[in-house]
């Protein structure tokens, strides 16, 4: 606050036009300087109105994408104590893992059991290990749709060789029918890494690492020792 | 259950503003988010598609931020601006970090500030507001001094950092600091407020 320069910031920080070191120290000093705060939100309304200049419609389908997409994205509860950042300064890695987290919360909230013939505490244990997987530095999310309706999600984690398998609102297959789960490495060897009844959230260990995409099959009862194409979803995993 | 939404822009009255859209998708009305998408989705594609260039890329933060919207609306504080601004804030640090991030610099090499300002009124949602909005801001940017432009339009444009922009157009780093502001501020007093969220 002695630094005379530092309110000269408010203009280049405004303009996102401050190298990432200074960004951060300024923001600190922003929690204790009110006058900084103010000065800001003005100059931020004038700074916006640029973006009314090169204004431009974008693809219809990208709101089709958008609408799809919130549907696996948890919102922010309201308010929590001890964060007091505003959402402008969330970076991508950490919405990359409040959307893997949102997808696993959506899909359990929603009433699917993460495995419904367990006990509760083998589900804690599951969801401990679901924690860890996203909680992994090098975890990355990928979604994908599934012909004839839902969606895959899922959560990777190269340097723990484990992921999260999230499956929303499949069809319902034929009784003599199963959803099988593939790794796909990048000689294109499919790897089973499980079966599904529709439905659920499932931790992977194990072959996760080096592979290059997540498929979902529909087999016979008791699975396939390789896929039966075509692919019900293909999703690259990088 | 949530009230029909009036179709966003054209007339000011009777339509729901930004704020409110962004306070019913905070209690997580989809139909809401989807006006609003309507509403800030032109604007937002507009901003990110002119700092980043490349359509592909724009279209991926476009979609990026308008999650985070969804994801964060519940945080937005109308104390301390417009919910319409908010969100272009949110673009605009997206567009200008992976910009950064992911652009080599030959990609921003050409010196675009002050031509930025040319609008393509067909592609644009064509009503009277932001016509209006457009020619203001083009008014006002032409009362700022060369070197105040220069700086301003290269940031938020371009992506430039201001020791970037220092050594493009050779001046010190605290001028051109000094000018963000002064510019800023002058544009400020000149677009004046007047308008909703």
């Amino acid at each position: 606050m002695t630094d005379p320069d530092v309110h000269t910031l408010a203009g280049p920080y405004v303009l996102d036009a401050l190298p990432a070191p200074e960004r951060t120290r300024f923001e600190a000093h922003l929690k204790d300087c009110a006058f900084c705060r103010t000065e800001v939100d003005e100059l931020r309304e004038a700074a916006v109105k640029l973006a009314t200049q090169v204004a431009a419609p974008p693809p219809p389908h990208l709101k089709a994408n958008v609408m799809a997409a919130i549907d696996q994205v948890r919102q922010l509860p309201p308010q929590v104590w001890g964060e007091d950042a505003p959402a402008e300064r969330r970076y991508s890695r950490r919405s990359v893992l409040a959307l893997a987290a949102a997808a696993v919360a959506a899909a359990t909230a929603g009433g699917v059991a993460i495995d419904q013939y367990r006990r509760r505490s083998e589900q804690t244990e599951a969801n401990q290990r679901i924690s860890a997987i996203l909680a992994q530095p090098d975890a990355r999310t990928v979604h994908g749709a599934v012909s004839g309706g839902g969606q895959a999600t899922v959560v990777t984690s190269a340097r723990a060789n484990a992921a999260v398998v999230v499956l929303k609102d499949l069809p319902k297959l034929p009784a003599q029918r199963t959803w099988q789960l593939w790794m796909i490495d990048t000689s294109q060897q499919a790897h089973s890494i499980g079966l599904a009844t529709g439905d659920e959230t499932q931790v992977i260990d194990g072959n996760v690492t080096g592979k290059a995409t997540f498929g979902l099959t529909i087999e016979p009862a008791g699975g396939s020792p390789s896929p039966t194409l075509p692919a019900a979803a293909l999703i690259p995993l990088t | 259950m949530p009230d029909p939404i009036a179709l966003p822009w054209p007339s000011r009255q009777g339509v729901v503003s930004v704020g409110d859209l962004l306070a019913r998708t905070a209690a997580g009305d989809t139909a809401a988010f989807s006006a609003l998408y309507d509403r800030v989705a032109p604007a937002v594609f507009g901003l990110v598609r002119r700092v980043l260039r490349n359509p592909a890329q724009s279209e991926e933060v476009t979609q990026e931020v308008m999650l985070d919207v969804w994801r964060t609306a519940t945080r937005f504080n109308p104390e301390r601006g417009s919910a319409h601004s908010w969100i272009l804030t949110i673009a605009h640090r997206r567009a200008v970090d992976r910009v950064r991030s992911e652009q080599a610099s030959a990609d921003r090499t050409e010196l675009a500030g002050a031509r930025a300002v040319d609008v393509d009124f067909d592609q644009v949602a064509d009503t009277v507001t932001t016509r209006l909005d457009v020619e203001q801001v083009r008014r006002c940017l032409g009362k700022l001094t060369e070197l105040q432009r220069e700086s301003v339009t290269l940031a938020y444009y371009n992506g430039y950092t201001y020791p970037e922009i220092a050594e493009r157009l050779g001046a010190k780093l605290p001028t051109i600091k000094a000018r963000m502001r002064d510019g800023l501020i002058r544009l400020r007093d000149c677009l004046d407020p007047a308008q909703g969220g």
